[in-house]
């Protein structure tokens, strides 16, 4: 498991652990340590961040009755998945901003060429940008993405902001034209950026990804000037950095609302991307849309929802290209037929949406309670899960090896309903379905 | 070798609609639409020995596991085939009896919970696709196997669960699970036609119900991966229609907030799911639009209900 970020955060910055999270992880380590083996290192321990999070994992395993391990790398193994869950689960809708752009800056200069990742860092990041733009587009379905080069000093435009992820992907494809060279350029290619975001509506958030290889960047102004003009026109910007940290990028992400990481091997690079997959929470101060609401500046939009004509139905003219083709969608409106959604309708100009492409993006909106450990039993429980009909198990697993958010007996239960479900099916239905079988 | 398949089967129990049925012409009653329902299940067991079943029950209000019966572990497939049989029998049609008897206290006007036993339905299949490890590590797992989920609806949909349903339908595209629909009856489903649509189920209304098996055979037995060679029914045309989250109508055109892409009918001050307040102008801008927008719907709702 690679370390978590809060700890590089905190090595570099050299200050005191403020982290809840870390405090707990580091309370909870502590416990485990002066009952399991009695050290009394207690006070040493929390100076430093990475410390905290350090636990001996032989520590907790136990073995069960027949000396198998199985079920103590089974508990380990679900309480890790846990763990990495229970920080994005609350209780509360958080708002966010669901139509998103992202001007997605890659570094193509000679640093991209290190083979310190595997098989380097250049092919790994086109193969990670390809599945990070499929899963982009598949939980923004409105949002639109463009992408930018940077090498030999300049920013190259290598894809316009569209909302096809067919036509974004394609930027990635072509190794041949992203070959790496010369030096990168941060401000020419934020410039760039920036001026294609100028002219976007007011409802949407603007964002700059920029996966950067390289230590150094040739700018022909001061970079700072251009992070004043991005907190001004707040545009987010998050960098993940694939050799060290640079002062100038963290400040950068941090004064515009955005992330900042340094990945530290090939599947550590993978999560710190994706992590910027899920629309943000809008929470940071420079929102623009925080800001609007309270002016009442946010919009309405109208939409039309269509009807699909089948392969099978009789060919008729579409209004956008005039071609005779069976497939199409009827705009609710007028009635002509279109050959492709989300469009404006030619005719009558409503904006057609599938609406599943909306759904797909309301269980930020309604997310299913978070579930409560069951931590003692009154005998009335149900003896299966509530959802899959499995069996709880019966014995109880011995108290060591309890921790925050964990049931000692398997069960967690639903706020609202109140009925019983296993881990595997906590984890399931509030990393997918996002329904609660019992409520819904 | 192909992997062996999973069938869900969610039966819609509400009792008015299956009292319509009966009394129709030509009636089904739900006793013989349960014993075709057997034959069939019957029929996929027996297409192939690690096949497994498991069976759904929604009723007003609620949902349960009607079969393999709750609590027990998991199902062997792997014993004497009309063991099986008579053990799918017995229990599935125990449980149905059962639920039915339950049921007489129930009020009348609740929609059935179908999103609740999909959801029970997902859950189970997730748990069959990821199986706990093997307890000796040197025998290889069994494969998990495809799973598909058949629905039988005799109720139109119930928009009050728009969001939910939709979930679910997401859910079974990341699981790869289709999901087939037979509607027993003539009433208006728009969510179904979507959620065969988005996981590449088929949707079969039954025309003529006194040759039900024979629907059931042709069009349901065939797993996904053979249905491709085959010809089965698929969905005529889309309607891509949503559910307002203010009165939980059915609408053609409606307004969405910019923000949190809450979907409603008419245009309002604020959004009630992210209460975000929308500007002046934007109101003026469909002021006019508003008449005509809401006559639409209108129109259209009572032709087409
Ligand atoms: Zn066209
Ligand atoms: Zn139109
Ligand atoms: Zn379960
Ligand atoms: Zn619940
Ligand atoms: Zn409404
Ligand atoms: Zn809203």
């Amino acid at each position: 498991m690679p370390p978590r970020r809060d700890a590089d955060f905190n090595i570099s910055d050299d200050s005191e652990p403020e982290d809840d999270e870390l405090d707990e992880d580091y309370n909870a380590s502590r416990t485990i340590r002066t009952k399991g083996k009695g050290k009394g290192k207690g006070k040493e321990l929390g100076a430093y961040a990475w410390e905290a999070s350090y636990k001996r994992s032989w520590d907790t395993v136990q073995e069960d009755e027949a000396g198998s391990l199985q079920a103590a790398v089974q508990d380990l193994v679900a309480r890790s998945k846990r763990r990495r869950c229970a920080c994005s689960w609350g209780d509360a809708p958080i708002r966010r901003t669901i139509i998103r752009h992202m001007m997605f800056l890659v570094d193509l200069s000679t640093a991209m060429m290190d083979r310190d990742m595997r098989p380097s860092r250049f092919d790994l990041t086109l193969s990670y940008a390809r599945e990070f733009v499929s899963e982009w587009f598949d939980q923004n379905p409105l949002g639109q993405m463009g992408v930018v080069g940077m090498r030999n000093g300049v920013g190259e435009r290598i894809g316009d902001m569209s909302g096809n992820p067919q036509d974004v992907l394609k930027c990635f494809l072509d190794k041949t034209l992203l070959e790496p060279a010369g030096e990168p350029s941060l401000q020419n290619s934020i410039e760039m950026a920036r001026a294609s975001m100028n002219h976007l509506p007011t409802h949407s958030s603007r964002e700059i990804l920029i996966i950067f290889g390289s230590l150094t960047t040739v700018d022909p102004g001061n970079l700072l000037d251009t992070v004043d003009a991005c907190v001004r026109d707040q545009i987010r910007i998050s960098i993940v950095a694939l050799s060290a940290e640079m002062k100038v990028c963290r400040d950068m992400c941090e004064r515009t609302g955005g992330v900042f990481g340094v990945a530290l091997n090939e599947g550590h690079y993978k999560d710190l991307l994706f992590e910027l997959v899920p629309p943000p929470a809008d929470k940071s101060p420079v929102s623009r849309l925080a800001a609007q609401a309270g002016e009442g500046q946010s919009e309405l939009m109208q939409m039309g929802f269509p009807t699909r004509l089948p392969a099978t139905a009789p060919p008729s003219l579409c209004v956008c290209h005039s071609r005779l083709r069976s497939e199409g969608y009827i705009c609710p409106r007028c009635n002509s037929k279109v050959c492709d959604v989300p469009t404006d309708c030619d005719i009558c100009g409503l904006m057609i949406v599938s609406s599943p492409h909306l759904a797909r993006s309301y269980h930020h909106l309604f997310p299913a309670p978070a579930y409560k450990a069951v931590l003692e039993l009154d005998g009335k429980e149900a003896s299966a899960c509530h959802a899959c009909s499995l069996p709880f198990p019966t014995t109880a697993r011995a108290p060591l090896q309890t921790e925050e958010g964990m049931s000692p007996h398997g069960r967690y239960r639903c706020p609202k309903c109140k009925h019983d479900f296993d881990a595997e099916c906590d984890l399931f239905v509030h990393d997918v379905l996002h329904v609660c079988p019992g409520c819904g | 070798m192909s992997s062996p398949s999973h069938l869900s089967l969610i039966l819609d129990l509400t009792p008015v609609p299956w009292d319509a049925l009966s009394h129709s012409t030509p009636p089904l009653r739900l006793k013989d639409f349960l014993a075709q329902a057997l034959v069939f299940i019957n029929a996929h067991l027996a297409l192939r020995n690690e096949n497994s079943v498991s069976v759904f029950g929604a009723l007003p209000g609620r949902s349960m596991i009607l079969y393999p019966p709750a609590g027990s572990t998991q199902v062997e497939a792997d014993e004497n085939t009309f063991h099986v049989f008579g053990q799918v029998d017995e229990g599935f049609m125990r449980s149905v009896e059962q639920e039915v008897e339950d049921l007489q206290e129930v009020e009348e006007d609740v929609p059935p919970a179908l999103v609740g036993a999909l959801t029970k339905s997902l859950c189970y299949i997730n748990r069959l696709s990821n199986p706990p490890p093997p307890s000796n590590p040197s025998e290889a797992p069994p494969p998990p196997p495809h799973s598909r989920i058949l629905l039988f609806s005799v109720s139109p949909d119930a928009s009050v669960a728009y969001i939910p349903f939709m979930n679910c339908i997401f859910s079974a595209q990341k699981l790869k699970v289709a999901i087939d629909v037979c509607k027993l009856d003539e009433s208006e489903v728009i969510f179904l036609h979507q959620a065969c649509h988005l996981t590449g189920g088929a949707f079969v209304p039954i025309t003529q119900r006194e040759a039900l098996l024979q629907y059931l055979s042709m069009c349901f037995l065939s797993e996904t991966e053979t249905r491709k060679t085959l010809a089965v029914p698929t969905l005529d045309k889309v309607d891509f229609r949503a559910a307002c989250f203010c009165h939980k109508e059915i609408v053609d055109i409606g307004y969405v907030c910019s923000v949190c892409l809450s979907i409603f009918c008419q245009p309002v001050l604020e959004c009630s799911t992210c209460r975000t307040k929308f500007s002046p102008d934007t109101l003026l801008r469909f002021g006019n639009m508003n008449l005509n927008g809401h006559a639409h719907t209108h129109s259209n709702g009572t032709v087409t209900a």
